[in-house]
Order: C-alpha cells, then structure tokens, then sequence
C-alpha cells in the first residue's frame, strides 16, 4: 500500500529533499509552503500522514495541526526547527504522533514515519516473511517447512512488537510493558520462557538463533536479515 | 562589562551617601538658625511697639496700631501684676497676675496665648497674639553635652551611610540581578536564533550527504567523502543541541521536569537508543548493572538522557577507531552512579592510572562533558571525569530514598 504523504514546510528546498527522500521510499507526496495552502492540499486530496513543521509564514503548526484534526484524524508527525521541551511537550500533548527536530537523517525520518504509520494502519489481515518462516498476523500463525504453528496471545504480542520495531533492540523493559501491566519487576525470567517458546517457532535453530537476536543486558533484536 | 557595572555600583553608593550626609547637615545648620535669635522673631518686635506706647502723666497713648496683625492684643503690667494698660485685650484674661503666672507665661502661653514681653521702666509689656498662630518652644542645653556634638554628629553620619550602604546592597543587587537577566536572555535568545537558522540548512546537507552515501554507481571515493560530511554534520547537530542546552542551564531558563526513574530501565533504554543509532560501529558494548535492583531516583529524563548520550558519544571520541563501551550505575555513599567507561583493544594493555581532568570536563572537551556535569549540578549532583585506562566519566546523582544497603557496581 503506498501511503500519501501531506509536507508542510515554509522552506522550499527543504520540502524537495524531504519529497526525495519520500518518493525513493515509496510514498506518494504533496506539499504546501503555508497554512492556507495545507487546508487547501487536504480538502482536495486528504492525505494519509502528515509531515507540519511549527513555524509557517501565515500561522503556526499547532493551530494548522488542530484545524487538520478537525476533519480527520490522521497521524501528525511535527518536523521542526525548535527544540525546546515547551515546543516538544506542546505538539505532543495536542496529540501529534512524533515531533522529530531539525536537522534529521533520511533514515531517521524514514523510520519514524513507517513507525507510525504500521501503529495507525496496522494491517492486521496481512502476512510477513521472517526468514523462511511466514507470519500470518491475521490468523497469528507461523508457518515453516510447512508446519503451521499458532502464536499464543503473549508470543503474538512479543513477536509484533519485535516487528514494529525490527532492526532495532527493544529493551526487555518495553517488551514486559508490551507483554504485561503494571509493575514490571521480576518479569524478565518469564518474558525469557516466552522467546524461548518464540524461537522454537521462527528459527531453524533455537539454540543459535538467526533472527531473534538476544542483545545481552539490554533485550532482543528483531535480525530480519537473517544471521548473527 | 562586570567591572563597569561593579564600577556604576560603587559610584551610586558614593553618590547617595554623600547626598544624605549633604542634606543631613543642611537640615541641622537650618534647625539651628531656626532657634537662633532672627528665627525666633515671628512677626513684628516687641521692643518696637514698646517705643510706640507713651506715657503723659497717668494717661498713655499708643501710635504703633499699624504695627500689630490681626488678633493681637497689648497690656502693660505694674510692679504688682495690675494692668495699667491694654489694648484688645482677650475677655477671658485676669486682670491681675502674680509672680508665678509671669514666671510661665514669659516662657510658654498665657491662657493658651502665645505671647511676647518687654521689660519697661513702668512695668511688663506683654504682646499677645491668637490661640494656636505660634508653637512656642524653649531649647536648653548643658554647654558639656554641647562639646560633645561632634561625636554626635560623626555617630549621625554613620548611621546615614549605613542606610545608605544598605539601602544600595539591596538595590544594587537587585540592579546586578536585572541587568545579568536582561544579558542573559538576549544571549540565549540569540543563540537559540542561531541554533533555529542553522537546523534548516543543516538538514538539507545532512539528508543529501546521506543520500549520496546510499546512491548506487556512485565512485566509492565520493560515497566515503559524503559519509564524512554526514558524520561530521551530525557532529555539528550535537554541538548546536549541546550549546542551546548548556545556554539555558547557565542562565538558568531550563526547567527541570523530574520524574521518578528506575535506573536500570533508563540505562536500558538510554544504551538501546544509542546502539539503534548506529553511533558506536566497531565498538563491544556492554552493560553492568549490579544483581539487586538499584534504589529509584528523581530526574528529568530527558536532561539525563542527554547527559548519558553525551557520555556515551564521549567514549566514542576518545576510543576511536574502536574498542569497547561499558555503561553501568551503582550506589556509592549513598548516591547513585552511572558511569561510562571505554577503552581500545590496545589502551586495554596498559597499566591504570587516571588522571583527573577537570570538574567542568574541561575547555578542551567542548560541550559536551560541560553539558554533562551541569545537568549533574542542576539535579543537586556532581560529574567526574578520569583520563586513563580505562577512559572513565560518571554522573553523581542523589538518591531518592536512601539505600537499604549500600551496593557497588561490579566494576
């Protein structure tokens, strides 16, 4: 599915990179240089996500922001010049999903807006390919050498927040919050059952895994790619 | 520009207390003049209309009406105190007057009459005027404690520049105050400016830089010469970040949002967000958290994740071009630790012996460690910086609750 994109951006050779930078990735774009522009860009064509920097020749990201939401509530992502915490707390309390501060890496825009764009638009009914096992999120399955095995709720869990984030290391503390509610003290010997019995359903060798990657001290890695 | 406002200072002091002293002696050479004999001549002089009353035979008559104002009244007393003669003389006075009455009246009030006397060869002129127009009072002073008013009034110019001193350590604080705020926002808003303007443009060679590296059939001379201009921007990125930070603790604009914190799951999460950057390539990473659970502390997260980042950024720097990165905290009298040590494979070798470098991190270690040791001063801690094998920089913080047990880092 190619998601399109609304950039709101004052500055316009800032706004061709990061169309660039979307572009190569896939997505579809459209950009506006104002307030004015913005609302007039998502009446005609409403946009799946929305990149909003904060300060616009003819008004600020935060009203833009509420006026979007009033018409539909699509994920928001803040790309601004202002760092402070009063910025940052502010576009994230009004309910922004990121507020990511200027300059930034492609990857790292990149990588934020597919994080938030896989938490709104998850698509439930769709499969993954783990190596050479196959997630069926739908059924919450996974199926290798033709065996198909089903995920309990705590290892489906496990498994998609793993995959939310894969590449990068989830700490055990974020997995027990994923997992569990409440306090999280003493969870972790449980939560290591719980890879095991994951592991012996995605890879080949449990014992020596190739994608659930165990990132000692820390917590696990989701290797997509395969091998150590 | 603090000499000069020190120097305006001290001159307002000098200025105010010389004023005060000034007036001070003015009013006292007034109130003396003011008691002297032209100061006490209020209105016309007795002696005067004295000469205006004559005496032919028994009968006396008097030329000197144009000389009295509104309301004043005469009456010559005998040897005996018997009025010999009067002018406008208030009904409600006696018509006779002993000793005892002159003795009063020739000092303060005659039945509440201020009034004036002149001393003739027929008797006691006296010249009354209206209740309440002149507030009479007699000065008397023992000539010993007269020779002693110099000391009096070195005793008063003291006490006037003490005020005055006083006066001017509030005001000139609160002025020393004022004036360092107005400085100190005009300088963090023109960094903050700076910061603004220079994220923009350094996004775009950021991104670009970035792109080249990853784009396919580019010669790898060029990939590895985009590389260097994305590393090195992103160097500048921390620098931006690190010096609009280190502005506002030092001004003090930086509000602390504390929270409390599990150590561990901060460390955690600070290592992995670190790792997931894919700023420590070539480096063996590792935690050491001790086996009992670390006591809980107060801190702001996000001060405190930039102050580990920042060490963690520092292990890296000075163990280029790899080697290993430990992050770690423990309990150490009674304040919680975490510390960042690194080393290269072949620093590992040699034998231990840290140098301190200084508490502030040092001129030559730019923000970063200056950054790191505010945050520390702003949570009512301290940083150490060691120089050596191991490479070794830690955070001090006090704890929340004191510790049931004392507990060391496995280090």
């Amino acid at each position: 599915m190619s998601f399109r994109i609304l950039i709101v951006d004052d500055e316009p050779a800032l706004q061709s990179m990061v169309r660039e930078i979307l572009t190569q990735a896939g997505y579809e774009t459209l950009s506006a240089l104002s307030c004015a522009q913005a609302l007039e860009q998502f009446r005609a064509a409403p946009p799946d996500a929305v990149l909003l920097d904060v300060m616009l020749p003819d008004g600020d990201g935060f009203s833009l922001f509420g006026k979007l939401r009033e018409n539909r509530d699509m994920p928001v992502l803040f790309l601004s010049a202002r760092d402070e915490d009063a910025d940052r707390l502010q576009g994230l309390g009004l309910g922004a999903d990121d507020y990511i501060t200027k300059p930034f890496l492609p990857q790292e825009l990149l990588l934020r807006l597919r994080a938030v764009l896989r938490r709104v638009y998850r698509e439930e009914g769709s499969a993954s390919k783990l190596g050479d096992a196959e997630i069926d999120w739908g059924k919450g399955t996974v199926r290798r050498d033709g065996r198909e095995a089903a995920l309990t709720a705590k290892e489906y869990a496990l498994l998609r927040k793993l995959w939310d984030a894969r590449g990068n290391i989830v700490t055990i503390d974020a997995l027990c919050a994923a997992l569990w509610d409440g306090p999280l003290v003493g969870y972790e010997n449980t939560l290591m059952v719980h890879i095991r019995r994951l592991r012996e359903k995605i890879e080949a060798e449990p014992s020596h895994p190739s994608y659930l990657l165990t990132v000692r001290g820390l917590g696990y890695r989701l290797n997509v790619e395969g091998g150590t | 520009m603090k000499l000069k406002s020190l120097l305006k200072g001290v001159l307002l002091v000098a200025v105010s207390s010389l004023l005060i002293v000034a007036v001070s002696f003015l009013g006292l050479f007034a109130f003396v003049y003011y008691n002297s004999s032209g100061g006490r001549d209020w209105g016309t002089s007795v002696s005067e209309i004295s000469r205006a009353l004559v005496r032919n035979g028994t009968a006396y008559t008097f030329t000197g009406e144009e000389l009295l104002e509104e309301g004043q009244w005469l009456m010559l007393l005998d040897a005996d105190g018997h009025i010999s003669w009067s002018l406008y003389k208030p009904g409600d006075l006696p018509e006779q007057y002993g000793i005892a009455d002159v003795a009063s009246f020739s000092r303060w009030y005659l039945g509440d009459y201020p009034v004036k006397c002149w001393v003739r060869d027929d008797g006691l002129l006296v010249l009354g005027s209206p209740k309440g127009s002149v507030w009479k009072h007699d000065i008397a002073m023992n000539t010993r404690y007269l020779l002693q008013a110099p000391i009096w009034f070195l005793a008063f110019f003291l006490l006037a520049l003490g005020c005055v001193l006083l006066l001017a350590y509030f005001a000139v604080g609160r002025w020393f105050r004022q004036a360092q705020h107005i400085r100190d926002s005009a300088r963090s808003e023109w960094i903050n400016g700076v910061s603004h303007d220079i994220r923009t443009p350094l996004s775009m060679v950021m991104g670009y830089a970035a792109q080249l590296e990853e784009a396919p059939g580019l010669n790898p001379k060029y990939k590895s010469q985009a590389a260097a201009i994305r590393v090195q921007s992103q160097v500048i990125r921390e620098l931006v970040n690190d010096l609009n930070l280190t502005m506002r603790l030092d001004c003090q604009m930086q509000a602390l949002r504390k929270e409390t914190l599990r150590p561990e799951v901060f460390l955690r999460r600070a290592a992995a967000d670190f790792l997931n950057g894919g700023m420590a390539e070539g480096f063996d990473f590792n935690m050491d958290l001790p086996e009992d659970p670390l006591p809980p502390v107060e801190a702001d997260p996000f001060l405190l994740r930039r102050a580990v980042n920042n060490l963690l950024i520092n292990a890296v720097k000075h163990n280029c071009p790899g080697g290993y990165i430990r992050l770690g905290a423990g309990v150490e009298d009674e304040m919680l630790v975490f510390w960042v040590e690194g080393g290269t494979a072949a620093e590992a070798a040699r034998v231990p012996g840290p140098e301190i470098l200084e508490p502030d991190g040092g001129a030559a270690h730019g923000t970063g460690l200056k950054l790191v040791a505010q945050i520390a001063a702003a949570h009512g801690g301290r940083a150490g910086f060691y120089c050596g094998t191991p490479w070794r920089c830690q955070l001090i913080l006090p704890l929340k609750v004191a510790p049931g047990k004392s507990q060391r880092h496995g280090n």
